[in-house]
């Protein structure tokens, strides 16, 4: 079922003249549905989160280096220290006299008690003298220069070689000294080092992560809220604001601008509207006195007369375009309507069935089957009952008019999430899904209807009614290629949209 | 001779009203202001009020309420520039018997008037109406027409029985919709020109005088053809 068409008025035309103004607001209709709540933040973080994830990897890169640097200088310190110890100790032994060496060589250990030294003395072939080394280690030039050797060294008091910075040389007697001191304390330092950048690390990172998530919690909180505000104002309320906290920092800024430019928005809007209605209104009075006049000189004319056909034609188009204007009017009556007080419980398959007796007559006149279809167990639904009959009406309305003779309209009533779904499918040529959107917006009228009466405003109105109660509109397809409009009469809580 | 007041400060509407009640043979009484219309319409006799829901003094829901107050049940069709669907109600509620919003068509309020004097002369239950030879009776829920019985949907008989208790009266489509379905809206002339054609075919068998009629540019008549 297409749009209602209209005979006269092209949409160009229309801006030109009366206005084709899309209803402020418009709510997207067709598949996407009139009113599915888009879950914006779903797909966001928190500029907050990922800021501290960025300096929090930054400061770990960032503490790692510095105490590599510290650990590499400290190593180089401490290698220069214990070479010049070494280097002292070589030049003691090497003045003292050569019959008192392995004294000096044992009081020095003695006084090392952590083991940390260990001296040594061969015959120029290797056979060990005295000392705790167990044997010169291999390829390490008798140079007295300190090199340290990763293995290789071993006492004699104790299993096993150790890491140790070394030195070696001949003694003016022709023997071999070495002196050995273990690396132990410098792994000992690094080691230290590197648990302190561990402790420092995770003492720092553990409660940064938790403050930044607890930080990013407020302001994603408020983008929430933002959010969950700016969903009215999708749905065409464009009376909605953003909220402003008192804080006055960057998101306040960004909602008080988003704010101006949807005052400015809603100015303009209620602009075009407005202008729009008042022509409407305002040619509704000299129309009305137009029709009356015309009305009168029809009781006048005899029947007979050849004129009162005529006259009779134009209080046709008089009464067709009061009733366009009056359309016009109705819809922006609802736009503006906020009420929820003439709400009661409607019985909606009673409103179907006393539809179905309206529209017998008419789809019978033109050989249209008007079927309906009602599941058990339907709530009560809170609503308009004159306006939803109104809905109803305007979908019946274009399926008689769109479906050809043969064909039929079925209309399918069942419960749906707590509220029920009504489908119109009539056996029309459908909707094309590039205009299932645009039929909406008033005196649209679809290319190939354009020959058909009407005002073009029917399912303006409908969808009007459907977004003064939260209902929904899907415009579709029937199995056969026909129109399937579905209201989704399903109740909300309307006090937040009020 | 029927006598309606008018209640109205715009001259221009007043005009048009008494114009249009006068072709039809009603004597208008016109003030202009809340305040004389009320003590008109508690203290004089009409058949019916038109009243502005606007005036300047006193309100037209006020001075309706008033009226009922007061006892006097002289039918009152409100006449508004607010077609707010919550003005409707607001004004049946005061008291109002009918509403219209402006800007109206002369002919579609004049029919209204007549409807509300219609339904006030005829106070009294009927148990049966007859325009000719039609007969309704309203105990048995039977029609019969040349003493045949006639199949009436309860929806056809419901409309049959609008007629009947104002026949002789023009009534326009949009009050066929509202009294008949009891809705409001604007339901497009074709919807209620069909079920009046059915309940013509039931009716006005071929070979009996016609008894439903159109009127053209207006709405619909039952009358005797005689």
């Amino acid at each position: 079922m297409p749009a209602e068409p209209a005979a006269d008025v092209t949409p160009k035309a229309d801006a030109a003249a009366v206005a084709t103004p899309r209803a402020p607001s418009r709510a997207p209709a067709g598949p996407p549905g009139n009113s599915v709540p888009i879950e914006l933040s779903l797909s966001w973080r928190s500029s907050t989160t990922r800021l501290i994830v960025i300096y929090g990897a930054l400061f770990v890169v960032w503490s790692a280096v510095l105490i590599g640097v510290v650990h590499w200088e400290t190593r180089n310190y401490l290698s220069t220290v214990v070479d010049q110890i070494l280097e002292q100790r070589a030049h003691y032994f090497a003045t003292i006299e050569r019959e008192r060496l392995p004294e000096a060589m044992k009081a020095a250990s003695a006084i090392d008690l952590q083991g940390v030294m260990a001296y040594g003395l061969f015959t120029p072939d290797g056979r060990y003298l005295s000392g705790n080394l167990r044997r010169p280690p291999q390829g390490l030039p008798a140079d007295g220069r300190v090199r340290l050797l990763a293995r290789g060294i071993e006492r004699r008091d104790r299993d096993g070689e150790f890491p140790a910075r070394t030195l070696a040389l001949y003694l003016p007697s022709g023997e071999l000294m070495v002196l050995a001191r273990g690396t132990n304390v410098i792994e000992q330092v690094g080691l230290i080092l590197r648990q302190s950048l561990l402790w420092a690390l995770s003492l720092t990172l553990i409660p940064g992560l938790i403050g930044g998530y607890l930080l990013s919690r407020g302001p994603l909180r408020r983008v929430r809220a933002i959010e969950a505000a700016v969903q009215p104002i999708m749905q065409g309320q464009l009376d909605a604001r953003l909220p402003v906290s008192r804080r006055r920092d960057e998101l306040d800024l960004l909602a008080t601008i988003v704010n101006t430019m949807l005052a400015e928005l809603e100015h303009l809007m209620g602009e075009v509207k407005g202008v729009c209605d008042n022509i409407a209104h305002d040619l509704r009075t000299p129309l009305t006195r137009l029709r009356a006049q015309l009305h009168r000189l029809r009781t006048q004319t005899a029947p007979a007369d050849a004129r009162a056909a005529t006259i009779d034609r134009c209080i046709d188009d008089v009464d067709a375009l009061l009733a366009r204007f009056a359309a016009l009017l109705r819809i922006s009556e609802m736009e503006d309507l906020r009420r929820r007080a003439g709400f009661g419980h409607v019985d909606l398959a009673a409103t179907v069935r006393e539809l179905q007796d309206l529209y017998a007559p008419l789809a019978e006149d033109k050989d249209v089957q008007l079927q309906i279809e009602i599941e058990e167990a339907l709530p009560a639904i809170p609503a308009d009952r004159e306006l939803l009959f109104e809905a109803i009406s305007n979908l019946l309305s274009n399926a008689v008019k769109f479906t050809p003779p043969g064909g039929a309209i079925r209309m399918r009533l069942r419960p749906y999430d707590g509220g029920a779904k009504l489908c119109v499918v009539d056996s029309g040529p459908g909707i094309p899904p590039g205009e299932r959107e645009a039929v909406l917006q008033r005196f649209y009228r679809s290319d190939c209807t354009r020959h058909l009466p009407g005002s073009g405003l029917g399912l303006s109105i409908v969808s009007a009614i459907m977004r003064l109660h939260g209902f929904r509109l899907e415009i579709g397809e029937s199995e056969h290629g026909g129109a399937r409009v579905s209201l989704y009469c399903v109740p909300r809580d309307l006090s937040g949209a009020a | 001779m029927s006598k309606v007041l008018t209640i109205e400060d715009d001259e221009v509407t007043a005009r048009e009203i008494i114009a249009e009640l006068g072709a039809h043979g009603i004597e208008v009484d016109w003030v202009d202001n809340g305040r004389d219309g009320l003590v008109k319409a508690v203290g004089a006799h009409y058949d019916a009020v038109t009243l502005d829901r606007m005036l300047p003094g006193l309100d037209g829901l006020a001075i309706v309420t008033t009226m009922r107050q007061v006892g006097i049940e002289t039918p009152v069709l409100m006449i508004s520039a607010l077609s707010d669907v919550d003005e409707r109600v607001r004004g049946l509620r005061a008291g109002g018997d009918d509403y219209m919003t402006k800007p109206f068509a002369p002919d579609e309020m004049a029919a209204r008037v007549e409807v509300l004097m219609r339904r006030r002369r005829s106070a009294a239950p009927a148990t049966e109406l007859r325009v000719g030879d039609l007969e309704l009776n309203l105990m048995t829920r039977t029609a019969r027409r040349a003493g045949h019985e006639l199949e009436l949907l309860p929806t056809e008989f419901r409309l049959l029985e609008f007629m009947m208790r104002n026949s002789g009266q023009v009534l326009t489509r949009m009050m066929i919709f509202e009294t008949v379905w009891g809705f409001h809206f604007d339901p497009g002339t074709n919807l209620i020109d069909v079920h009046i054609g059915r309940l013509r075919k039931k009716v006005d068998h071929p070979g009996l005088p016609p008894l439903i009629r159109t009127v053209r540019g207006s709405g619909y008549m039952i009358a005797d053809a005689g």
